[in-house]
């Protein structure tokens, strides 16, 4: 039996015995009340009668002075042992006789006689009665008696102590007995609700035994219960179902997982064997570029031998023709090293170090300058940045990029070359600017292609290879480069690169 | 109220045991006894109840008489009043409840008694030995104190009826 079960039959049980208790006490205490008073005047009452026959019978004694016969009335009082003491005074109030039922404790008899009467006494009660005789009052009775109020308390008391005792054991009998019809169907819920908390049994139901308001409680508990296991039910479905979706939903999850690996292990594959293959391609192209540059030189060397030695033995057309070939042997030799050059880059390591962008690009100003000379031309460089990359490179990127504005601003009547540059947040940036030729803005993604010309190389001579290795050089030091401008406008072409991060790598 | 003032006024004297006073305390005491006897006796031809005069007779003892006199006066017994009547010598002993008969008339006791004859008159003396001569209660001085002796067959003789607490105060009762 659990201890919520012990509390419903205590509950009862404590208000059948307080009832019980409640009303015993109450009864009890009338009744002590009622029969205590009762027994007081009962008590004055016979004292009184035995005052009135003792005064009578001792009216002649008193009438004709005979304190003997007084006394031998006095002394049948030995019959009633309640009486500790008793006297009779003359009507004068002195004492004319007197009587103690014990002889060794001694009563204090009153001085006086009182008026008609009893008082309560520390331990005993007290009575005076007049005897009077036609009119006459010829004397008083005084008498002392035990008033065993107390005893009679006690004895009371004892008695409703053992009725209590009695009354509540037979109210735990009885009401045991009688609980049962109320208990009972509440205890049958608390054990299946107990059922549901503990073992999520919807199914159970409570017996309907009374159809009283246990009755409609129970109906009412069966209702719910029901209620509750279709909700649970519906709910539990509802989480099966969401469980499902959710591992189609990671099944599908996965799945894609699994392509975007595979997929980027076929892009990783592909990258390699485009790796390799531009690698072949490089070395091919360095291969055959080193081995036409033997016939080349030979075909340049042996035109200017001709022409030296044979000068007297050739024409004018002769020369002019042999001019020509020597002329473009020397481009051919020329397209050949920047060939060289370019495919070089894909191969070699860079060497970074600090680069003075400003020191670098006025030098390669001045010397491009000293080779051509011709002409004055404007040049604006303000402070650029520090920079961190490959010193040959870059010499090779303001070679190629002041040289080419030198060439489209050349037929320019005040050519003008302006170099800048700014430090942003996460990269530097370059520019040149020329108020050349220009371009048109359309063809701008072209410029940076192998042997991709935008003019005819009788108006400007060049290879096709210079933007693209600078784009290449850039690129590989982990920059951009852009160019915009305008057919007759001029050209700005920008360049950037990233500031050095904390490690020293770039 | 008036015995609680005689004997206010006559103990002490007779415990003092004055001569005079003595005397005078005796007389009163047995003035007062008298009319107090009628309250334990009942005679034959009087019915409970009646309020007929209860009449003492007093003879041979005028200061008795006197005191007896002042003491009934407004007094009832058993709501009789009492009447005192002082007797000469030649007068008819008729018609009394109670004769007394003072220690002065004591040589002629037994004549006086015998010629009471048999009626229910309470004849009270008091003269030692005077119940043998027909007395029913006779005064007897025990020490300092008044007491009396009773003889019973004088009493039935005449029919009266004495009370119990009469014969428990008595100092002695003649039974036969």
């Amino acid at each position: 039996m659990s201890s919520r079960q012990t509390s419903v039959h205590r509950k009862l049980l404590f208000v059948v015995l307080a009832t019980t208790a409640a009303a015993l006490a109450i009864t009890g205490a009338a009744m002590v009340f009622y029969d205590l008073r009762t027994f007081r005047d009962t008590w004055i009452a016979d004292l009184t009668a035995q005052a009135d026959i003792l005064g009578q019978a001792a009216a002649p004694a008193l009438e004709f002075e005979d304190p003997t016969s007084a006394h031998a009335y006095l002394a049948l009082l030995r019959a009633k042992p309640d009486i500790m003491g008793a006297a009779i005074y003359t009507s004068k109030g002195t004492m004319f006789a007197e009587y103690s039922a014990s002889p060794h404790a001694e009563i204090e008899f009153p001085k006086l006689p009182d008026l008609d009467g009893s008082r309560t006494v520390r331990n005993g009660l007290e009575l005076f009665k007049r005897i009077v005789n036609d009119d006459e009052i010829l004397g008083t009775v005084y008498i002392k008696a035990r008033y065993p109020i107390v005893e009679r308390l006690t004895n009371y008391l004892g008695i409703f102590g053992a009725v209590m005792v009695l009354s509540l054991i037979a109210s735990v009998l009885i009401s045991r007995q009688l609980q049962k019809s109320i208990t009972q169907p509440i205890l049958e819920i608390a054990a299946v609700a107990r059922g549901v908390v503990e073992r999520r049994d919807f199914e159970s139901r409570a017996n309907k035994t009374t159809s009283d308001e246990i009755g409609v409680l129970v109906d009412a508990f069966n209702g719910m219960l029901s209620e509750l296991g279709d909700r649970t039910r519906t709910l539990e479905k509802s989480n099966r179902d969401l469980e499902h979706e959710v591992g189609e939903r990671t099944r599908a999850e996965q799945a894609l997982q699994t392509l975007n690996a595979e997929l980027e292990e076929r892009v990783a594959a592909r990258t390699t064997q485009l790796e390799a293959a531009n690698k072949d391609l490089e070395g091919f192209s360095y291969s055959v570029s080193h081995d036409l540059r033997a016939p080349i030189r030979a075909i340049s060397g042996f035109c200017t031998l001709l022409i030296e030695d044979h000068k007297d033995k050739l024409d004018a057309e002769a020369r002019r023709k042999l001019d020509i070939i020597a002329a473009e042997a020397g481009r051919m030799g020329r397209l050949i090293d920047d060939l060289l050059a370019f495919s070089r880059l894909g191969r070699k390591a860079l060497e970074p170090a600090d680069l003075d962008m400003a020191e670098l690009a006025r030098s390669t100003f001045e010397r491009l300058r000293r080779a051509d000379g011709a002409k004055p031309v404007e040049f604006r460089l303000s402070s650029l940045p520090h920079a961190r990359g490959d010193r040959s490179l870059f010499e090779q990127v303001w070679i190629n990029l002041l040289s080419n504005a030198l060439k489209f601003s050349s037929k320019r009547d005040s050519p003008l070359v302006e170099v800048g540059g700014i430090s942003e947040e996460s990269e530097v940036i370059y520019f040149v600017r020329d108020n050349g030729a220009g371009f048109d803005g359309k063809y701008a993604p072209r410029l940076f292609g192998v042997f991709q010309r935008l003019h005819n190389d009788t108006e400007f001579p060049g290879t096709g290879v210079g933007l693209a290795l600078v784009h290449k050089i850039v690129t590989r030091h982990g920059g951009r480069i852009w160019a915009d401008g305008k057919l007759g406008e001029g050209a700005t072409f920008h360049f950037t690169l990233p500031k050095e991060t904390a490690d020293g790598r770039v | 109220m008036a015995l609680a003032v005689l004997l206010l006024a006559v103990v002490p004297g007779l415990a003092r045991g004055q001569s005079g006073d003595v005397v005078r305390a005796e007389r009163n005491i047995k003035a007062a006894y008298l009319y107090k006897f009628a309250g334990y006796v009942q005679w034959p031809d009087i019915a409970p109840g009646s309020t007929e005069p209860i009449t003492i007779g007093v003879l041979g003892a005028d200061a008795i008489a006197e005191e007896l006199a002042t003491v009934t006066v407004g007094r009832t017994v058993n709501d009789r009043p009492i009447s005192v009547r002082r007797l000469g010598a030649d007068r008819a002993l008729d018609d009394l409840e109670i004769l007394f008969i003072g220690a002065d008339e004591g040589g002629r006791l037994p004549e006086l008694l015998s010629a009471t004859g048999q009626r229910p008159i309470l004849t009270v003396t008091e003269l030692e030995g005077a119940l043998t001569s027909g007395s029913v209660i006779n005064f007897v001085v025990s020490g300092e104190r008044v007491r009396f002796e009773i003889s019973l067959p004088a009493a039935d003789s005449r029919e009266l009826r004495l009370s119990s607490g009469l014969l428990a105060v008595a100092q002695r009762v003649y039974r036969r």
